[in-house]
């Protein structure tokens, strides 16, 4: 069995293959327990969980196959993740016709910024988007001479491409990182760039259904009622402490210690639970339920990245500042 | 009814094969589902009108098969001012080219109801836009009342009502390139017309439209101050 898979995938390493296994495990035993209770106990109010389960099939379905057998299309595809969330973002939010240009500017930032990702040029890729586009587009924007609540624009514009562009383009760079540094406290892992992703992507998504989980079971005490009524305390403590449990387990995934392994997961789900509430709060303020369609019974694109565009970039840096100073 | 050379296969391969997959990923184009649409002889879609992407994202959501039978009809002065516009359009969106001007010394002997009526004896189902023209995005102007006299002309015809939204906002009057955006193509029910008064038939046209938005959680242009 192990020598078809690495046959099949060679350059996977085989942390990355144990922990998609698990998660394909994970997902057969939530699929039958859905199914259980769908046979055994029909009244249940559970359609909105089973076409939840069946997404999570094709979600990670798609983003296993995408992301960790060729490492071009893995860019490609999270460019055009990008490229979905952008314009999902900016169709919620609306804009003015004059602001049809720097919206054609924007989008064409999506594929430089996933270049200098890909050459792994750290020093650019880490300016383009909050310095050069954050320069160029009120520019652009000005050119037009409409300057009827340009304010407005300017700000949405720049915010829009620094969460549904910069935030996720830093996926895409956890591939292009080099081994960290031997001289830096870090533990032997040779799971690479690919590891980390999976590490964040899995931890991250983990959480959004912990929370969801434990907030469904034991929630009482809203946390924040005005912006998103299903948030609770003990949703958010539980999801925290659960995932920060299951970080310390896949921790072979990245090159941390096992205190920095710890601080790291509990960090990316309380960055999670942030991303989750920003969007709900736009959610609210748009009057929608979901910022799109796309994936049945989780809503839009956004509705499923919205902690991924938190938690990575606080992940990014993070893991830069504990194993790689010296780059 | 007939095809020209190759038409029904051109038509599936350019919208179904092409169109609705450039729709899809890049300007974000949701279909709903219109395959009850199979199982009708013939109708009438009756549609908003805010950009050229309008037809080709109704034609995109077609089946297949019904592609050549539907024929959009489309304005003469726009859609057939050059012969070479004209037979374009004719063969690759199969439209039915009417005069929109009403005092047109050369209008008299082809009204535009008559021409559509002779379409469907003919046996093809028809796309209209009853607004008459591409209006602001995301807002609906008044409807003209032509379909309730082709409704009337034709009893029996059943027409459908559907909404779209983004289209506007994606390629609005005057623009060239799409700009990518969200949008959602939603089917109403096949419905036969409840009365031979072209008022009825109007207001009835116009709260199926309001109940179709209020379906799917439609709101005209937010614009807040």
């Amino acid at each position: 069995m192990k020598e078809i898979i690495h046959w099949l995938f060679p350059d996977l390493s085989s942390e990355v293959i144990q922990v998609i296994f698990g998660i394909l495990i994970v997902l057969t035993v939530a699929s039958v327990i859905v199914g259980a209770i769908k046979i055994f106990k029909p009244t249940a109010k559970i359609d909105e969980v089973i076409a939840r389960t069946k997404s999570w099939w094709i979600m990670c379905g798609i983003f296993f196959s995408a992301v960790f057998i060729n490492n071009v299309v893995a860019y490609c595809f999270l460019a055009l993740l990008s490229f979905f969330a952008f314009r999902e973002l900016y169709s919620v939010l609306g804009f003015r016709d004059s602001d049809r240009s720097a919206l054609f500017l924007a989008f064409l930032a999506i594929p430089i910024q996933y270049v200098l990702a890909y050459i792994g040029w750290y020093g650019c890729f880490i300016i383009f988007i909050p310095v050069i586009m954050f320069l160029i587009l009120p520019i652009i924007l000005v050119i037009k001479e409409d300057t009827h609540r340009i304010t407005k624009s300017m700000a949405m514009l720049q915010w829009v491409v620094m969460l549904s562009v910069f935030g996720i383009s830093h996926l895409a760079f956890l591939l292009s990182m080099p081994a960290p540094d031997p001289n830096q406290i870090t533990v032997e892992c040779n799971a690479g760039g690919r590891g980390l992703l999976l590490f964040l992507v899995v931890l991250t998504e983990l959480n959004d259904v912990m929370q969801f989980c434990w907030g469904k079971t034991f929630g009482k005490h809203k946390i924040l009622p005005k912006v998103s009524p299903n948030k609770t305390w003990e949703g958010f403590i539980g999801g925290v402490v659960s995932t920060t449990i299951i970080g310390y387990f896949m921790r072979f995934l990245t090159p941390l210690p096992d205190a920095y392994a710890i601080l790291v997961s509990a960090v990316i789900a309380i960055s999670g639970f942030c991303g989750d509430v920003v969007i709900s709060a736009i959610k609210r303020d748009k009057g929608v339920k979901d910022m799109g369609d796309t994936i049945p019974g989780h809503g839009g694109i956004f509705d499923r990245v919205d902690s991924l565009s938190y938690t990575a970039l606080v992940f990014f840096h993070l893991i830069y500042f504990l194993s790689y100073p010296h780059l | 009814m007939k095809n020209k050379f190759l038409q029904p296969t051109v038509m599936k391969i350019i919208y179904k094969g092409f169109c609705r997959w450039f729709l899809r990923i890049f300007v974000g184009v949701n279909f709903t589902d219109c395959d009850f649409l199979k199982k009708e002889k013939q109708f009438v879609i009756i549609a908003n009108h805010n950009s050229h992407l309008d037809t080709l994202s109704l034609m995109s959501s077609l089946p297949g098969d019904l592609l050549w039978k539907v024929r959009p009809v489309a304005a003469q002065d726009y859609f057939g001012n050059t012969k070479l516009k004209a037979s374009l359009s004719s063969y690759f969106i199969n439209t039915l080219l009417i005069r929109r001007k009403k005092n047109d010394p050369q209008n008299a002997d082809c009204d535009p109801i008559q021409l559509m009526a002779d379409a469907i004896d003919e046996g093809y189902s028809l796309i209209l836009f009853p607004e008459g023209t591409r209006g602001l995005p995301e807002q609906m102007a008044k409807m003209k009342s032509g379909i309730a006299r082709l409704l009337i002309k034709r009893p029996g015809l059943k027409y459908v009502p559907v909404f779209m939204t983004g289209m506007g906002k994606s390629l609005p009057k005057g623009s060239v390139v799409p700009l990518p955006y969200n949008g959602i193509v939603h089917y109403g029910e096949p419905t036969l017309p409840q009365s031979d008064d072209p008022h009825e038939i109007m207001k009835e046209i116009e709260e199926k439209f309001s109940t179709l938005k209020s379906l799917y959680g439609i709101k005209e242009d937010d614009d807040d101050d």
